[in-house]
């Protein structure tokens, strides 16, 4: 059935696949990478360009290359220049030069013939079809390692050396390659890498702060007014910057946390929706890590659990943790440790992954732990310590 | 060769329907889809670019047919199976 109201005002701006207008902490590499292609705007005849673009999963380089591309065409035909940006995931193909290349040419020509030729043959032919149309692409090698991988030195100096074969005629074909790092080129020999690696643009992990940018860009183009708090998109955040700041991760967690808050109908995406969310990708809750704490660590984790079941914020206090572990002690009948002991079981269940913790300035007086139930959801947590103290 | 003798073949009018629609094809793909032997498709092929109103652009040792961009035969048979394609589809 259908939510009442719900979160999503337009949930296609979460797809992996959407690039939006404006990419956050990424404006300077943008600037750059249409700077190095400047000259394709002004003199496409004379040269073409390779650029290789590095980073960790979810820094953004498919997004950034896909804007860009977008973009330059735009600029591109605006001033009457035939610009074509064609990107292939190497992966994808196998990273099989031949495959690639017939995915850049059916671009063009979408009912060439699938066989009968080589992959040179269809190189040629790639670029015979260019000069007929009188168009430049950047193409663009995304998970270039994939290609290096199989096809390995030969095939990447045949697509670098192209137009010095050409000589006089137009170069018709510019390069965007994607790696993670710049590691895999490594196999690739000296003259093949020197050519490569004259313009890279390296992108650096998100760190908090920017990921809290990213995900508050789309949580304005994506949900409703006001149905996302601040806390749960630091907590996304949060999240994201133990995946190495890994975007597209945060992204998708959103989504699927305000999937949560409609299957629940709840009108707003909750901090127990994205623990629901993060568990649902990877499992987090490993039931023998429980059964090895000590009564009194169960009993504190507990209280946390139902603080975080209780209300709807992301974080609390220590001391507000410690109000809630006093009251399960009651109910067992045990005495509560004392607030140094406190300290050390947050310290473990940090550790074990359960809990986080982080000391935040308070102002004038001093310092405060400010604890977060980041990936498990409360209620799971809630049944599975109360099923093992029963057992006790 | 007159109007009449370049349009009265079934294979050629539906071999230009299938051009219009999807622009360059080998010869293969043509008698494939238009259910024709190869070398009849090519006779066909042949004679349609006598007359101008197709060119073949040769890919290594690939052929593809397409409509001759700078031949007003061409121009007016497109315009022709456009025009006729969407009144049928009103």
């Amino acid at each position: 059935m259908a939510p009442h109201h719900s979160v999503f005002k337009d949930e296609a701006k979460l797809d992996i696949n959407y690039v939006p207008r404006r990419l956050p902490h990424r404006e300077k590499e943008h600037r750059l990478l249409m700077e190095f292609f400047n000259f394709l705007l002004r003199f496409p005849e004379r040269m073409a360009q390779r650029v290789i673009i590095t980073g960790e999963v979810g820094t953004g380089k498919t997004a950034l290359a896909q804007r860009f591309g977008s973009d330059i065409t735009s600029e591109a035909n605006k001033r009457g220049v035939n610009v074509r940006y064609v990107h292939v995931n190497c992966r994808e193909y196998r990273g099989k030069f031949f495959f690639i290349l017939q995915h850049a040419l059916a671009v063009f020509r979408p009912n060439f013939p699938r066989r009968g030729y080589s992959s040179e043959e269809l190189l040629s032919t790639l670029v015979q079809v260019l000069d007929e149309e009188n168009v430049y692409v950047i193409l663009t090698l995304d998970e270039f390692d994939a290609f290096i991988d199989q096809e390995g030195s030969e095939a990447v100096y045949k697509l670098t050396r192209l137009h010095e074969m050409r000589a006089g005629q137009p170069p018709r074909l510019s390069f965007l390659f994607i790696l993670r790092t710049l590691k895999s080129t490594e196999r690739l020999d000296a003259s093949t890498k020197s050519t490569l690696q004259r313009n890279v643009i390296s992108l650096e992990r998100y760190p908090k702060s920017q990921l809290v940018d990213i995900l508050n860009d789309r949580v304005a183009m994506a949900f409703e007014p006001s149905t996302v708090p601040d806390d749960v998109v630091d907590l996304v955040a949060e999240l994201a910057v133990s995946e190495s700041g890994n975007a597209r991760f945060a992204i998708e967690l959103l989504w699927r946390a305000g999937k949560y808050a409609d299957a629940e109908d709840a009108g707003e995406v909750e901090p127990e929706c994205v623990r629901k969310a993060v568990s649902s990708i990877t499992p987090t809750l490993r039931k023998n890590e429980l059964a090895s704490l000590g009564l009194h660590e169960k009993l504190f984790l507990l209280g946390a659990a139902r603080f975080f079941k209780g209300n709807q914020r992301a974080y609390a206090s220590l001391s507000e943790i410690e109000g809630a572990y006093a009251v399960v002690c009651e109910e067992h009948g045990e005495q509560p440790h004392s607030h140094t002991q406190l300290w050390k079981y947050v310290q473990l269940l940090s550790a074990l992954g359960i809990l986080k913790a982080e000391v935040a300035e308070a102002g004038t007086r001093g310092r405060s732990t400010r604890v977060s139930l980041p990936s498990v959801p409360a209620y799971e947590l809630e049944k599975e310590l109360s099923a093992a103290l029963e057992k006790r | 060769m007159e109007i009449e003798e370049v349009f009265s073949s079934k294979p050629r009018m539906k071999i230009l329907r299938l051009i219009a629609r999807l622009g360059a094809l080998n010869i293969s793909d043509i008698a494939r889809r238009i259910n024709l032997n190869y070398s009849t498709t090519k006779q066909h092929l042949e004679l349609l670019e006598s007359e101008g109103v197709l060119q073949q652009r040769v890919y290594g040792r690939i052929r593809m047919y397409r409509f001759n961009d700078r031949s007003p035969k061409a121009i007016a048979v497109q315009n022709l199976i456009e025009t006729w394609e969407q009144h049928n589809k009103q």
